[in-house]
């Protein structure tokens, strides 16, 4: 067993250290006339959030562009915050192509750094850019790679609870990196309650508008379907403007769900106050979504599925039809994003 | 001129033997006796936190891992004990999603150590300094979440139980008896699923049941030195703190009378002891991971999980330095 914990190699960390030494030569001069080498550099703020600031920065040694989140860990009343132990817990397990990859992490002037690869745009970005033309293939592409850094989560039994457009990154070899653990959770024991105030209202599963306290990987399946009706229409699906409305508008455009389609779903409080409005028919649909063939509109309505467990899951969107006929998905270093 | 190195990088290593512990025991903790009388304040005061708030048995096993953890790497001081406590379970509760308002926590730690006429600026004080250690305890953990992530010993029980077709008492005693070993060293030694599968082999032995059914244990992921590593110091805590053990007091008639002769007896039916091959104390001497006090001072402390991840930065760093010659 504890073969796989190596100790501390004290030959490679001298090793280490002497040739850091000699990289000394390189580094700038402190005030005080030390030379200070640091593994990474930050050169520019580019965002701050409610617990982070965000730089892009150099790593030293490779000299590779990446991105570093500085957890301000003097701001919160209950010390560290919970989407920096969130972040970190997850992507130190999860390695994948379409998953943002924790570079390293490190403490600096009593600071928590997270180093992030470099991810230069995202899809909310492309969606609002007008400049920007995409084709169906391109959207079947993105469709493929998000579900496909979904499903590596959810078979690693992680739910990301807050997936939307701005949180699909983009590498600058057109890959999508799902990204932002901050809310991300393990699915948890059939006991267990779970807070159903996750996910941005608009990307928010039926299931979690109506207040469940136990859910599944469902939800994240639920928001892809959104996700994916927002890139074919380049406005937002369903934008409520507060929680009740959320369900109003979620229903009415894809029908209130009833206890024949999800028993028992008129046991949740608030089922009573709802106006009943029917599904949509496929014409309905075909009319709203012009562009998306038969088997694109499955694969939505399948991922827009009321019923959490009659829901498709992230393996099963990937097997749809859908991805199997033309246009084939584009190659994703050759999607043009810039306007 | 003169040059000055200003980053440091660790490797996790979250668990350790028992001769490197003895010898990162050295630099933090100049009583041994004391350390383990506060040891056992401390855990029934943490016990009596998860009782207040109703946490499951995760929770007081992350923050007892926590608590441990932190006394590896960082000087032993009475008068902070509590302080690290609190911290171990405010972080514990983050980590196991249980998660409870530091301000909460606060005013039971000191409710349970009977300090009234708190204000607000005790409060906020002792909230700065569990901040302090709150940082201090993940630097001592290298940021490293594979441990204390997922599954827990309890749980543990319950599924190996199940999947080997327990009965309810066998798994109800060893549930009891994990209560207690969370009081040992064995959360630092060895990973939760281990010491689940030898905790059971000692509530089988003790309801007198025959041919254990487990021959291979790389099928649980684990393997014989491990589990004896387990077994024993199972074995070796009610040997040496049978008086001061929670099983004792479960006299529920569905439980078997427990002594500690039954302990000493079931040991010399197993005898010799053995476990995990352990580096010698000379070795441990050599060993700068635990011999050099970290160094908080350093300008860039990075935490690193693999040693891949060192391989692969030194070929870098090797490659540079030839190109510069």
């Amino acid at each position: 067993m504890l073969k796989n914990y190596q100790p501390f190699n004290k030959k490679k960390v001298s090793r280490l250290r002497t040739a850091l030494n000699s990289c000394l030569k390189m580094a700038n001069n402190d005030i005080d006339g030390t030379v200070i080498v640091s593994e990474y550099t930050k050169e520019k703020k580019v965002g701050e959030g409610t617990y982070a600031v965000v730089y892009l920065g150099t790593k030293q040694s490779t000299g590779r562009k990446i991105a570093i989140k500085e957890i301000k860990t003097s701001e919160f009343k209950d010390g560290l915050d919970m989407s920096a132990i969130r972040e970190v817990k997850y992507l130190q397990e999860i390695q994948h192509v379409n998953v943002i990859e924790l570079v390293d992490i490190f403490m600096a002037y009593d600071n928590l750094n997270l180093v992030l690869e470099f991810l230069p745009t995202d899809l909310e970005v492309i969606i609002k850019d007008k400049n920007i033309l995409f084709t169906p293939a391109d959207i079947k592409s993105w469709m493929l790679m998000t579900l496909r850094g979904v499903y590596h989560c959810h078979r690693n039994f992680i739910m990301h609870r807050d997936l939307k457009p701005n949180n699909l990154l983009l590498s600058p070899d057109g890959q999508i990196k799902v990204a932002d653990f901050g809310l991300a959770r393990a699915v948890p024991s059939p006991h267990e309650s779970l807070t159903s105030n996750v996910v941005t209202r608009w990307y928010r599963a039926p299931e979690l508008l109506f207040g469940a306290n136990h859910y599944t990987s469902a939800i994240d399946i639920w928001s892809v379907g959104i996700i994916f009706a927002e890139l074919m229409l380049r406005i937002p699906y369903l934008p409520g403007q507060n929680d009740l409305e959320q369900m109003d508008v979620t229903f009415r455009a894809l029908g209130t769900p009833t206890d024949r389609d999800w028993p028992e779903v008129s046991t949740f409080s608030l089922y009573n106050k709802l106006q009943i409005y029917p599904p949509p028919s496929r014409d309905e649909l075909r009319k709203r979504f012009i562009a998306a063939s038969e088997n694109a509109l499955n694969f939505m309505c399948n991922m827009l599925t009321m019923n959490p467990v009659k829901r498709w899951t992230a393996a099963q969107c990937l097997e749809s039809e859908y991805f199997k006929e033309i246009p084939p998905p584009s190659d994703p270093s050759s999607i043009k994003i810039k306007s | 001129m003169f040059a000055t190195l200003k980053v440091q990088l660790s490797l996790s290593r979250p668990y350790l033997t028992r001769n490197e512990l003895q010898q990162a025991y050295k630099n933090t903790i100049p009583d041994r006796r004391s350390y383990m009388q506060r040891k056992l304040v401390i855990f029934k005061f943490m016990s009596d936190i998860c009782v207040q708030f109703q946490f499951p048995r995760k929770t007081l096993e992350t923050a007892f891992y926590y608590y441990q953890r932190y006394y590896v790497f960082n000087k032993f001081e009475t008068e902070m004990c509590h302080t690290v406590a609190t911290t171990a379970l405010l972080l514990s509760c983050k980590q196991v999603e249980t998660f409870k308002k530091i301000n909460e926590l606060c005013i039971v730690s000191f409710r349970l150590r009977n300090i009234n006429n708190i204000n607000q600026d005790i409060i906020e004080n002792f909230k700065k300094r569990i901040f302090q250690v709150e940082l201090r305890l993940l630097e001592a953990c290298c940021f490293d979440y594979r441990v204390n992530n997922r599954i827990h010993i309890d749980e543990y029980i319950v599924k190996f139980g199940k999947h080997l077709g327990f009965t309810y008492e066998l798994c109800h005693l060893s549930w009891v008896i994990s209560y207690d070993i969370l009081k040992t060293d064995l959360l630092l030694i060895l990973p939760q699923h281990t010491i689940a599968l030898a905790i059971l082999k000692v509530a089988f032995e003790l309801l007198k049941l025959k041919d254990w059914p487990v021959n291979d244990y790389e099928k649980f992921k684990t393997n014989n030195d491990s589990i004896n590593e387990a077994y024993f110091g199972v074995l070796n805590y009610y040997i040496n703190a049978f008086d001061s053990c929670n099983l004792k007091d479960h006299t529920s008639s569905k439980f078997p009378p427990v002594s500690l002769e039954v302990f000493m007896q079931l040991k010399a039916n197993s005898s010799p002891e053995t476990g995990l091959k352990d580096f010698t104390m000379k070795e441990t001497e050599e060993d700068k991971y635990l011999t050099t006090a970290r160094d908080f001072t350093q300008r860039e402390r990075r935490y690193v999980l693999s040693s891949k991840f060192v391989k692969e930065e030194n070929a870098i760093i090797n490659a540079k330095k030839r190109k510069l010659k």
